[in-house]
Order: C-alpha cells, then sequence, then structure tokens
C-alpha cells in the first residue's frame, strides 16, 4: 500500500518537473526569439519616416514607414475610404461570408477567419495589424500579435464613433490628410442629401427595421445606422425609436411587435433577414396600421447590403439607397 | 458508475413507494385545484390580453375581442398578438407541465423533466442547421425544423435505451438524454460559433411566445390536444408504473407498451412548447412537484391539474416578461427560473420527500 | 497479496502507456498547424537553427497552447475524480458545483461592462478576466455548499442544490448575453463553449502553481477519497473526519477547476469522463486513480485541442465542443453495453 502510494508520487512528481523544465527552456528559447525580432525591427528604425505611435490601449506600437501588407479584419470599411488594399479581409464560415457591401473594392483580396487564429494571420506575412477593439486580444494575445507585425488597436471598446476610428487609421497609414478629406466630402454630400429630404419629407417619421425570423430590430438613434439617418441626414425618428433609444445600449434593439403595430412611421426601410418578401411581409396584419405600409412606402434592402454596417463606405451607401428609394 | 446511480435511485425508490401507500389521493382537493385554476386561468388570460406594451382601455380591449374592427390599430394588436400569445402561453405551459408528469411517473426520478430527453438539444440542432444552410427560412419553417429535431433526438434516446444491455430502464433513458444532449448541444453551437449564427438561435430560444401568431397556434393546437388527451388517456397506466416495474408487472400491466405511449406523448407535447416557444425551463420540472404536493400521487389528478398549473404559470410568467422591463421583452425563461429556483432549492433542502 | 500487488504493477504499467501516449501527442500536436512546418525543422527548431518564423510559430503559438492543454486538462479531470468520489455520484463533474456557470455569468459581466475599460491596471490588466472568472466559480461553489448545508452537507442535497444555483446562474446570463453586441456575444459563446483562450507563457506561469500544489496534494488524501466514497455512514465507521475532510477535499476541487476554468472556459464533460476511463484502467482505488485520471485529463484535452485547432483550419472551434464531441459517444457506449 505504502509502496504503490510513494511511487504514484514519484511518478507524478517526475511529470511535473518534466513539464516545469520544458516550460522553462522554453519561454528562455522565446525571449531569444523576441530578442531576435526586435534587433530586426531596430534596423527598421534607421528609415526616417518610421513613427512610433500610442494606441487605444496604450501600448507604444512603431509603424512601419510604408506599410505594405495589412491586416485590418473588420475595419475594411475604412482602408478603403483610404484607398489601401488590405492583405487579407474579414470573413466567417471558411470565406464564404464576407463584407458583401465592399467586394466591389475587395474582390480578389484572401480572406481570414474573423478569430484572427496566429498562423492564419502569420501566413500573410502582414507588416502591420490593426485591431478593431481591445476585446480581440483579450488574454495578453496582444504581445503574441505584436510579435507576427506591429499591431495597433484602434479604440478600446466597442466604440462606434467610424469618424474617429478612421481619423485614427488615417493618422497610423501616414493618411490623416486623406481621411480629413473623405469626412469632408462624406459631411457634403450628407449635407447635400439632408437638405433635399427636408424639403421632400420635413419632419414626417422614418423607421428602420431589422426583421429576423422571430423578431424585430430597431436601431438605436445614435448608433449604427440610426446615427446616419437620424443624425447625419436630419430624419425624424418615429416614437418607439426614440424610446427604445433610451435604454437600448446596444446597436440594434429588439422592438415590441405591439409598438410596431402602434408606429406612426410615414416611410419604412427594410432590413430583411427574414426569409419572406416584403409582400408577404406586409400583409400581416400587424403591420396593416403603418402609415408607410397604406401609403406603400416601405423600401427593402437585404440584410448583405451596408445597413448593418457602419464606415464610411458602408454610409454613403446607405444615403444613396434612402435617397434612390425616398426621391424616386 | 451507471450501478452506483441505479443503486441510487433504487434507495429513493423504496422511500418513494412507501410514501405512495401512505399517501392516498386528495379528489377533493384535485377537484377543487381544477375549478379555481380554470377560473384563475381565465382571469390571467384577461390579464394578458389587457396590460402589454401598447395601452389600450379594457373597453377598447373588450370591443376588439368581440366587435373586431380590422381598421383599428388597436383591435389589430388585441388580435394579431396577444390573443394567439396568451393562448400560446397557456398551451406550451399545459404541454410542458404534462409532459414533465408524465417523465416524472414513468422514471420515478423526481428530477426527470423534459429536458433530460435531450429533445430542446435536438431541436437546437436542427434550428442551426436551418440557420447555418439554410439561412432565411421562414418561422414556420424553424418551427418544423425544431420539431423535427425534437423527433429525432427522441429516437435515438430511445433507440439507445433499447439497444443498451439492462433493457429500458428509467436511469438509462435519463443518461442516454443527457449524453445525446451534450452530444447535439456541441454540434450545433460548432455550427453556430463557424456561421455566426450564435445569437440568431439565442434570441430565437430565449423568445418565448412574444411572436406568436394564429399560424403557430394552427400548428401547435391539434398535436397539443392530441398528446394532452393521450395523457389523460394513460394517466392511469402511469399511475400504476409508478408504483415500479415490478409492481406494475404483477399487477398484469404490459409496461413495455405504456413507455412508449408515454415517451410519444412526451416527444409530441415537448416538441410542440419548444418549438412554438423555445427554452423554458422549471415548467416541467417544478408544476408536478406542486400538484404531487397538492392531489396526492394519482395521476389521474395530477396529469389534469398539472396542465391547469402549467398553463397559469406559464400565463403569468409572460405577462411579466411584458412588464418588468417595458418596453423590452425580458426572456421569459428567465422569470420561470426566478419562480422555479427558489422553489426547487426549497425542495432539494427538505430531507428526502419532495425529491 | 500477491494479487494485489499484480493489480498495482498493471496500473503503473497503464500510467506509463498513458505517459507515453501524452508525449506522443505531444510531438503530433506540435508539427500541426494551419503553417506547415516538417518535422525535421520541428527537430531543428529544438535544438537552435530553425527558422526565425518557425520559432515564432512553435515557441509562442502552439507550445503555450499544448502545455496550458495539458495542465487544464489535469486540473479538471482530477477535480472531476474528487467530486464523484465525495458526492458518491459517477455522474458528478465540477459544472455539477456551479463553477462553469458562476465563472461565466462573471465573464459574461466582464465582458458587458468591464472589457476594454481596464487597460489602466497595466501588468495586471491581462489577468482582470481569469481573475473574475475565479471569482465567480468560488462564489458559486461556495453559495451551493452553503445552501445545501443543514447540520451536514450530503451528496445528494449537493448535486440537487448545483441544479438549482446553475439555472439561476444560467438565467442571469442569458439576460445580459441577449443584450450584447454581436461581437461581443460571441466572444461570450466562445468562452461558455470552452476554449483555450490564453495562450502564452506567462499565463502558463500563473496556471502552474495551481496544479503542481493542489494535484499533488490530492494524491496526499487520496485514501480519505477511499473512504468518503464508501457513503457516509462506512466512512464514521472508519473513523474518518467526514465533514472536514469533505469540505477540504471540495476546496481543493473547487480550487482546481476555478483555476482551470478561468484559464479554459467552461470545458465540459472532461471532468465527467476522464475518471471513468482512468477507473477501467486501474480500478477504483484513489491512490492510482488520482494519477492515472490527471494523465488521462492531459491526454484527452491535449489531442482535443489539437483537433480543435485543425479540423477547421485556419479557423478554430472552441475545444469543449470537441471533447463534448468525443466523450458524449464514448460515455454512449457504456451505458450501451453496461448492466
Amino acid at each position: 500500500m505504502n509502496r504503490k502510494v510513494k511511487s504514484a508520487i514519484i511518478l507524478n512528481l517526475l511529470l511535473c518537473v518534466i513539464l516545469l523544465v520544458s516550460a522553462c527552456s522554453t519561454s528562455s528559447n522565446t525571449s531569444t526569439a523576441s530578442d531576435n525580432a526586435s534587433t530586426s525591427e531596430t534596423t527598421e528604425t534607421t528609415q526616417p519616416t518610421e513613427r512610433i505611435l500610442e494606441d487605444a490601449m496604450g501600448n507604444e506600437v512603431e509603424i512601419p514607414a510604408n506599410p505594405q501588407s495589412i491586416i485590418a479584419s473588420y475595419l475594411e470599411d475604412h482602408l478603403v475610404a483610404l484607398g489601401v488594399k488590405p492583405a487579407a479581409q474579414w470573413s466567417i464560415a471558411d470565406g464564404t461570408s464576407v463584407q458583401n457591401y465592399l467586394q466591389d473594392s475587395l474582390n480578389e483580396i484572401p480572406t481570414i477567419p474573423s478569430d484572427l487564429p496566429f498562423e492564419a494571420v502569420m501566413s500573410f506575412s502582414p507588416d502591420l495589424i490593426l485591431m478593431d477593439t481591445a476585446g480581440m486580444v483579450e488574454g495578453d494575445k496582444y504581445e503574441q500579435y505584436s510579435k507576427i507585425a506591429p499591431t495597433y488597436v484602434v479604440a478600446s471598446d466597442e466604440d462606434n464613433d467610424w469618424r474617429k476610428k478612421l481619423l485614427r487609421i488615417g493618422e497610423v497609414l501616414n493618411k490623416s490628410d486623406e481621411a480629413k478629406e473623405v469626412l469632408e466630402n462624406y459631411d457634403l454630400k450628407a449635407k447635400e442629401a439632408k437638405e433635399q429630404l427636408e424639403q421632400e419629407i420635413g419632419t414626417k417619421p422614418v423607421a428602420i427595421l431589422w426583421v429576423t425570423a422571430k423578431s424585430i430590430y430597431v436601431p438605436n438613434v445614435n448608433l449604427s445606422s440610426g446615427a446616419v439617418l437620424y443624425g447625419d441626414l436630419g430624419l425624424t425618428a418615429p416614437q418607439a425609436i426614440q424610446e427604445v433609444s433610451e435604454t437600448g445600449t446596444a446597436n440594434w434593439n429588439a422592438l415590441s411587435l405591439e409598438k410596431l403595430a402602434e408606429m406612426e412611421a410615414e416611410y419604412v426601410f427594410i432590413v430583411n433577414g427574414k426569409g419572406v418578401t416584403k409582400d408577404e411581409l406586409l400583409q400581416d396584419p400587424v403591420w396593416a396600421g403603418i402609415p408607410a405600409v397604406k401609403n406603400g412606402r416601405v423600401y427593402e434592402y437585404d440584410k448583405q447590403a451596408s445597413w448593418l454596417y457602419t464606415g464610411a463606405i458602408a454610409n454613403l451607401q446607405m444615403i444613396d439607397n434612402v435617397m434612390e428609394s425616398i426621391l424616386k | 458508475m451507471i450501478k452506483k446511480a441505479s443503486e441510487m435511485q433504487q434507495e429513493n425508490s423504496t422511500t418513494e413507494e412507501q410514501k405512495q401507500e401512505r399517501v392516498a389521493s386528495r379528489p377533493l382537493v384535485a377537484t377543487l385545484i381544477l375549478f379555481a385554476g380554470v377560473a384563475a386561468l381565465f382571469f390571467g388570460l384577461g390579464a394578458s390580453i389587457s396590460l402589454g406594451a401598447a395601452n389600450i382601455d379594457f373597453k377598447t380591449v373588450w370591443e376588439g375581442i368581440f366587435q373586431f374592427n380590422p381598421d383599428l390599430t388597436s383591435h389589430q394588436i388585441i388580435q394579431e398578438l396577444r390573443l394567439p400569445r396568451a393562448l400560446a402561453a397557456s398551451l406550451v405551459g399545459a404541454c410542458l407541465a404534462v409532459s414533465g408528469a408524465i417523465m416524472q411517473g414513468m422514471t420515478r426520478n423526481p428530477l426527470a423533466s423534459p429536458s433530460i430527453m435531450g429533445i430542446t438539444a435536438g431541436s437546437a440542432f436542427m434550428v442551426a442547421i436551418a440557420f447555418a444552410y439554410f439561412p432565411g427560412t421562414s418561422h414556420v419553417g424553424l418551427m418544423i425544423w425544431s420539431f423535427a429535431g425534437a423527433g429525432i433526438a427522441a429516437c435515438i434516446v430511445f433507440a439507445i435505451g433499447i439497444l443498451s444491455k439492462g433493457g429500458l430502464t428509467p436511469v438509462k433513458l435519463a443518461l442516454a438524454g443527457t449524453a445525446v444532449g451534450a452530444l447535439l448541444s456541441s454540434f450545433s453551437s460548432a455550427i453556430a460559433i463557424h456561421y455566426d449564427v450564435a445569437q440568431d438561435i439565442s434570441f430565437w430560444y430565449a423568445g418565448g411566445v412574444a411572436g406568436v401568431k394564429w399560424v403557430s397556434i394552427q400548428l401547435l393546437l391539434p398535436i397539443a390536444a392530441f398528446g394532452l388527451i393521450m395523457a389523460f388517456t394513460i394517466a392511469r397506466s402511469i399511475t400504476v408504473l409508478s408504483l415500479g416495474d415490478d409492481v406494475a408487472k404483477g399487477l398484469g400491466q404490459r409496461t413495455a407498451h405504456v413507455k412508449v405511449l408515454g415517451i410519444i406523448v412526451v416527444l409530441l407535447l415537448t416538441g410542440a412548447a419548444v418549438s412554438v416557444a423555445g427554452t423554458v425551463g422549471f415548467i416541467g420540472l417544478v408544476i408536478p412537484h406542486i400538484t404531487r404536493f397538492l392531489v396526492g400521487m394519482d395521476y389521474r389528478w395530477i396529469i389534469p391539474c398539472s396542465s391547469i398549473l402549467g398553463a397559469l404559470i406559464l400565463v403569468l410568467a409572460d405577462l411579466g416578461a411584458r412588464m418588468i422591463n417595458p418596453p423590452f421583452e425580458t426572456p421569459v425563461g428567465a422569470i420561470t427560473a426566478m419562480i422555479g429556483v427558489p422553489f426547487f432549492l426549497y425542495l432539494a433542502r427538505r430531507e428526502r420527500r419532495g425529491l | 497479496m500477491e494479487s494485489v500487488k499484480h493489480i498495482n504493477k498493471r496500473a503503473v504499467a497503464s500510467m506509463g502507456i498513458l505517459a507515453l501516449l501524452i508525449v506522443l501527442s505531444f510531438f503530433i500536436s506540435l508539427n500541426m498547424g494551419y503553417i506547415r512546418i516538417a518535422p525535421i525543422d520541428v527537430i531543428k527548431v529544438f535544438i537552435g537553427a530553425g527558422t526565425e518564423e518557425n520559432q515564432l510559430v512553435l515557441f509562442d503559438f502552439r507550445l503555450p497552447r499544448m502545455v496550458i492543454a495539458l495542465l487544464i486538462g489535469a486540473g479538471l479531470a482530477v477535480s472531476g475524480a474528487i467530486l464523484q468520489g465525495v458526492a458518491q455520484n459517477g455522474l458528478a463533474d465540477p459544472g455539477i458545483l456551479g463553477i462553469n456557470a458562476g465563472a461565466g455569468l462573471a465573464v459574461v459581466l466582464f465582458i458587458f461592462f468591464v472589457q476594454g475599460t481596464s487597460s489602466g491596471l497595466g501588468m495586471l490588466s491581462i489577468f482582470v478576466m481569469p481573475l473574475a472568472a475565479l471569482a465567480g466559480g468560488m462564489l458559486a461553489a461556495s453559495l451551493i455548499y452553503a445552501l445545501a448545508w443543514k447540520k451536514g452537507v450530503t451528496p445528494v442535497r449537493l448535486i440537487l442544490v448545483g441544479i438549482g444555483i446553475n439555472a439561476a446562474f444560467g438565467a442571469a446570463l442569458i439576460i445580459f448575453q441577449l443584450k450584447m453586441n454581436p461581437r461581443d456575444f460571441m466572444q461570450a459563446t466562445i468562452w461558455l463553449s470552452g476554449s483555450i483562450w490564453a495562450t502564452n507563457w506567462k499565463f502558463v506561469v500563473a496556471m502552474l502553481p495551481w496544479i503542481i500544489i493542489l494535484i499533488p496534494y490530492t494524491f496526499y488524501k487520496a485514501r480519505y477519497l477511499n473512504v468518503l466514497s464508501l457513503g457516509d455512514h462506512t466512512a464514521v465507521g472508519l473513523g474518518a473526519a467526514v465533514e472536514k475532510e469533505r469540505r477540504i477535499l471540495l476546496l481543493t476541487a473547487v480550487a482546481l477547476a476555478g483555476s482551470c476554468v478561468a484559464m479554459g472556459g467552461g470545458i465540459a464533460f472532461l471532468g465527467l469522463v476522464a475518471p471513468h476511463l482512468a477507473r477501467r484502467i486501474v480500478g477504483p482505488k484513489h491512490e492510482m486513480l488520482l494519477p492515472s485520471t490527471a494523465l488521462m485529463g492531459a491526454l484527452l484535452l491535449l489531442v482535443s485541442d489539437t483537433i480543435a485547432r485543425n479540423i477547421l483550419s485556419p479557423s478554430e472551434i472552441p475545444v469543449g465542443l470537441v471533447v463534448s464531441a468525443l466523450g458524449a459517444p464514448y460515455f454512449i457506449y457504456l451505458l450501451i453495453k453496461t448492466n
């Protein structure tokens, strides 16, 4: 009995020691590896245009002078707006699902899984990695990504201000002027559209409804497509959407169907993810009381369109959609 | 390990048998519950139809039901949203409570509830497939997928029970249900994560009866009615079976026959409930306990009383889901858990009785 | 005596085989990944002659994750074995003590309220999430113990209260999760499914003390487990201070599982299956059972994580799902085979 216990303990102590030793030896190797990496980086610092910028998490990031291969998953909108092609683009489901609305520009860019596995990132040999939010590098993944390439975290949390993001990315890519220009152009276009819409529909309420199999979502008036239509284009949100926005913090919040039935919207934009056609949807008696439905002012866009995204390109497309629908 | 679990089971069941000999049924209480319950249910349904995110006064509610005018939005809300919702809540509540009662009676395991048959996991698996590979499946389509998934899972669990060496014992069925449930939910999670549909699926399951339309009721009602009637007809046999396999056989019952019928009833009722309302926990577990506590051990009383009480609780919980944080809906499953957990803990802390 | 010795030898031999299998899978796993590295290059890296890129892949990406997998696997498995002994129930696993649910709720709250604002804490900031998970797991476990307390704790009551508290935490979890933005939701879902998200050497260092102190300590306590698993009456009869030993062992199990869950998320089934597999090989005596359970758990999680990394490469699936997908069929097989 005793011997049995003893041998078991010894065996396991041995195992632990082996693990410990292997861990120690490998970690010392790691440090040499990173030493190598940093020496190779210091040779690059001699180039005059390389800069050190502080990112949203407070990391000092050495930005290469002229990055050629950039990975900026879910930030592609901003890159496209600045005329930069990324090395790989955000995707899910083995690259079969991408951000459709950007495919005019990103058609030939290979895909990378949205969770950005280290080895997948590495296979593109990027020289700059842009991370959308701090959540993507949770668990000190930052350290590991930055061993592949300088890694810059754009926003500290789920920050929905795309203007700030665009300006920051412009700064990182040495394209601050271009970023400002994009914003100016956007504001100009939004202002023109706003004036036209003001003449056309005044303060008649306009609703955005994302229709899924079981529920209906409305955007917060200050976020996502709500910010574009109710902010930039100055449209009036129906009572129910304003009410939901007061406490609903997410980009999109579920709307009670009773509130939908009572909605006083004169114009309705449907982001359709339901699998039924607009006509079938509008036959539902719950929808029948909405003024927009009575007057035939319901416009439908697929959920693959830019309505569920945010960024200069996405928002411009949304504005185009609104104009072509309402001023038709 | 299985041996150990079954030993535990036997220990429990002997005490339960002793109890059964002592505790007779209480028909008087049961009749009272049936009448009071039905009255309370009508009252609950009335409240459920009168209260909601939209403010509609009682007079309009009355007119909306009995003098329906399709041009009025408030009447449409009553007719198209609140009526089907209230009816679905009561049907789903009845289905879950009755299938829980049958499961507990058949398996003689007080912890048995429909979810351990792997039914919910099976339904979630098929819904995940529908979301991932057939995006844009309609509401009714998803209900059918969900029902099919529930059926497949129950068949697998049942087949394992039959195939296994010791035959179809209640413990085996419960264990097989747990294992099949774990397997299927790992598949559906993998699909959900890989195809980025996890949130859609969660919304579908947490949705409760909020978006129920008449067409869902049309699908639910015949299945639920058939299942409930079947449940009432086998109630006597379930009582005999709840005395234990040996006793039941000694009394001349064809136990396998009853078990198959019982499982079909559970499948029909739970599958229908899950496909309409998603996951609503604790009704199937807690209501049969409360009912047994009130009316005794005779399943001829337990099953009808469970159905009334289950319907009542879910109608009230759904009302709570609407009223707690308006204009947002709180998941109704969270509310039934809030009611159910304290009661469950109370039962668990009681010495050897009830559980 | 002769037969005891024989069994003993057999058990030690099986453990040797398990250890060999671990070493073998370790090298196979090291060679597998999205970036192909030929075995010869792996060896080159180990003797310090590899390319910088290969060094990075092996030492910074693959190795720390594999080591963490081994540690978590061993920890969860031993925790499961302790709980099965203490609860006298073969179906007990760390999830029953609410550790997964408690840690899960803590992480969901963390992602919902805190994430991104903790960067000011410097070195400590990377440990905020695992610490939150650990605290949540511990809280849930003590809540369950307290509620199950009634002049002592019986195994059945512990399990029942565990089911109730798990359901309550699960309900709270879904309320918050449904309010999240899609990407936070996905992050939370992946964590809840069990994925080794802490993948660098800092976490290995943070994890190691728990494992190398607690696991040998449970080996030392093995004989009490033998007594406890005979049931309370026998245990008291044999003179064991039942409640005290039970509490110490429970605390150890919670600490082990809590630290594992903090690093590896809600990995289900491992704590359930590993002790069963080990029991089939070396029998029910805990002196042999616990070490081989540790080895078995480490092996299972290493293999599962290798599959999780590679099956849908380049994207990954949470390892917890692989464990369930492998564990459940085995469980069903057991069910069909045993009487």
